[in-house]
């Protein structure tokens, strides 16, 4: 199985794996290398054969806990050229191990991947957001890559091969337990129009304000991180930055809330950003395109009114 | 009773960082030093664990020569030990470079039933650190813990992940990486400031880590960093609410949105 120059691609979420493919397929062109993808199962390796992997190869592991797969992947992926691994955290960790396995660099989050010169070099951010880097890696490279931040590709004209492969798992960790999120119907990520509020509110009860906006707008309710992880005024998959979500709504409207670099990492991909708060020094304004310099509990209820349903 | 040690990175402090507008270069020289955030989670979680249970904690540190000045705020976090190593190679290091080098020391002053990181460093924030290091030392790595317990040899924890909550459990010597909100960590008191100026530390001189030149060349090198700007309208109402609420709504109905 060693010796296989080539790109590959991992991901446990089928989606993601999936948009791998896109990057995958674009290094094959510079590279002139196969497309080698590496799934958990039958269903996920055959749609991934379909959307353009050379080969896919099915890994057999009795324990199915990703992160205890580092090894077999260093193992599998022996001299390959590039290595994209889905950014979940899955997939970090794994990423991680792999990496430290190969003796070999790792762009956390790279946003764009291209080939310069025999190198790979991708975009990733430091501080929290402040800052874009290009980091560059002779190969192996390896690179995590979050969820849509490429498009998934099209069918492909012929499937690729599918193989199993016996894989062995980290043995010292035992999970003995697996609670899925309650995401309670809500997937702010696709939501169009954002009304996102911070610690300007002064109590759970208030936030029925932004409700009422969002319904107004037929939009959804975000937050900053201190609602969610503090307060447990909304649940933690709705608070937007770096530890949290990463959206692009048309429209966010940012509610009592100061506009920290963390926080707007999550945001400034936005088309139009509207900011409400009292303090006019705010960083939050400088990231807006419109603002208005007031108390929200003054603001707010005009605004809701203001806006025809 | 356990043995921990947290590994702490001394970072800048990113909210003093300003952006210069004319080549978008970063302007660091206001920055102060701090012990990166999530790190003093994992320093809390363990220094809280012994004080309950007895056992000790000591902290490591790779950074430039400036992270000496990092150990009067470690020690005060109920730390009784740290070790720093400081050299310009920490400048360009990446994950690969701070994870041999952080396996390297740990050879020589541990073993340690538990090794705590933060999920990720505050500047970098690789999310790297705790998985590379675990492999590089053939230990178990459990990432992204939000709840600890240690029982003798064994660590129960508690993993939270974008989709689920993992539980799990695994028996030291092991590498675990926590999240921010595994605790509230101390905010140390003048008591606490003045007992670490009489607590140890060592410096650990990276030529004595037996480490090859190339062992600090970084795998992933920065070719360019530049500030992120956001050009957006900054069009802001300071009109009494009404007002400013009726411009708003057409400046937002110009946009196409209501
Ligand atoms: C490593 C790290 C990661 C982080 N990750 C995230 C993340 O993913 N997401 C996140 O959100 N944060 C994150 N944070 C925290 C972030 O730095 C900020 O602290 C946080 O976003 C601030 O939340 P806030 O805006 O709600 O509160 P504050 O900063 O307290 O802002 C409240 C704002 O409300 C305004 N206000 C008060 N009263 C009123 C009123 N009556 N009317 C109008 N305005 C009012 C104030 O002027 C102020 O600007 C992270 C921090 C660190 C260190
Ligand atoms: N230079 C360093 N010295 C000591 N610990 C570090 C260093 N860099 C990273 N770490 C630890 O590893 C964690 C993850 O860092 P990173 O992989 O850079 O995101 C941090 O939260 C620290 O606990």
């Amino acid at each position: 199985m060693t010796n296989m120059t080539g790109i590959f691609i991992f991901s446990e979420d089928r989606a993601l794996a999936k948009q791998l493919l896109t990057p995958a397929l674009e290094l094959k062109q510079a590279l002139g290398q196969p497309v080698t993808a590496l799934a958990l199962d039958g269903e996920a390796a055959a749609e991934l054969a379909g959307h353009g992997a050379d080969k896919v190869l099915v890994l057999q592991s009795a324990s199915g806990w990703v992160e205890g797969l580092g090894d077999a992947v260093a193992g599998l992926v022996g001299e390959a050229s590039v290595i994209l691994i889905g950014g979940t955290q899955r997939g970090k960790h794994l990423a991680a191990h792999v990496a430290a396995r190969l003796d070999a660099g790792l762009t956390t989050d790279a946003k764009s991947l291209k080939i310069e010169a025999g190198k790979l070099v991708a975009s990733r951010i430091l501080y929290a957001g402040l800052a874009v880097c290009e980091e560059e890696q002779s190969f192996p490279a390896v690179a995590t890559v979050p969820a849509r931040t490429f498009p998934a590709p099209a069918a492909a004209a012929a499937a690729g091969t599918v193989e199993s492969v016996p894989t062995a798992a980290d043995g010292r960790i035992a999970v003995t337990g697996v609670t899925p999120v309650d995401k309670s119907g809500v997937d702010i990520s696709s939501a169009n129009k954002l009304v996102s509020v911070g610690r300007g509110f002064r109590s759970k009860d208030d936030l029925h304000l932004a409700v009422e906006l969002a319904g107004k707008l037929k939009g959804e309710v975000s937050c900053t991180r201190g609602i969610a992880e503090d307060e447990h005024w909304l649940p933690i998959e709705r608070y937007i930055g770096i530890s949290g979500q990463i959206v692009k709504p048309d429209l966010y409207l940012a509610v009592g809330l100061s506009g920290q670099v963390q926080h707007m990492v999550g945001a400034r991909e936005s088309k139009i950003i509207v900011a409400i708060n009292s303090d006019e020094r705010a960083p939050i304004f400088e990231a807006a395109d419109y603002g208005i310099v007031g108390d929200l509990y003054a603001v707010l209820p005009l605004l809701t009114a203001a806006i025809n349903a | 009773m356990p043995k921990f040690l947290v590994l702490y990175k001394w970072t800048l402090d990113e909210q003093d960082i300003k952006v210069k507008s004319d080549d978008l270069s970063l302007d660091a020289s206001r920055a102060k030093g701090k012990i990166s955030d999530f790190d003093r989670n994992a320093i809390e979680e363990a220094a809280a664990i012994v004080e309950k249970q007895g056992g000790s904690v000591e902290a490591l540190s790779y950074g430039t020569p400036t992270v000496k000045q990092s150990l009067k705020d470690v020690l005060s976090r109920g730390v009784d030990k740290a070790y720093w190593i400081g050299d310009a190679s920490a400048e360009t290091a990446d994950a690969a470079v701070t994870a041999k080098v952080l396996a390297a020391a740990i050879r020589k002053i541990g073993p340690y039933d538990f090794i705590l990181t933060g999920e990720g460093s505050s500047d970098q924030f690789n999310q790297q650190t705790a998985p590379r290091l675990a492999a590089l030392l053939g230990l178990p790595c459990l990432s992204f813990v939000h709840k600890l317990e240690v029982d003798g040899a064994k660590a129960s924890v508690a993993r939270k992940l974008a989709d689920c909550t993992e539980l799990a459990t695994v028996t030291g010597p092991a590498v675990i990486s926590v999240l921010s909100d595994i605790n509230k960590p101390r905010i140390p008191g003048l008591k606490q400031v003045l007992g670490a100026a009489k607590k140890p530390s060592e410096e650990i001189a990276l030529g004595s880590l037996g480490l090859a030149a190339e062992d600090l060349q970084p795998k992933a090198s920065r070719r360019s960093v530049k500030g992120f700007v956001m050009t957006r309208k900054n069009v802001i109402y300071k009109d009494a609410p009404a007002d400013a609420v009726a411009k708003l709504v057409s400046s937002l109905a110009g946009e196409g949105l209501i």
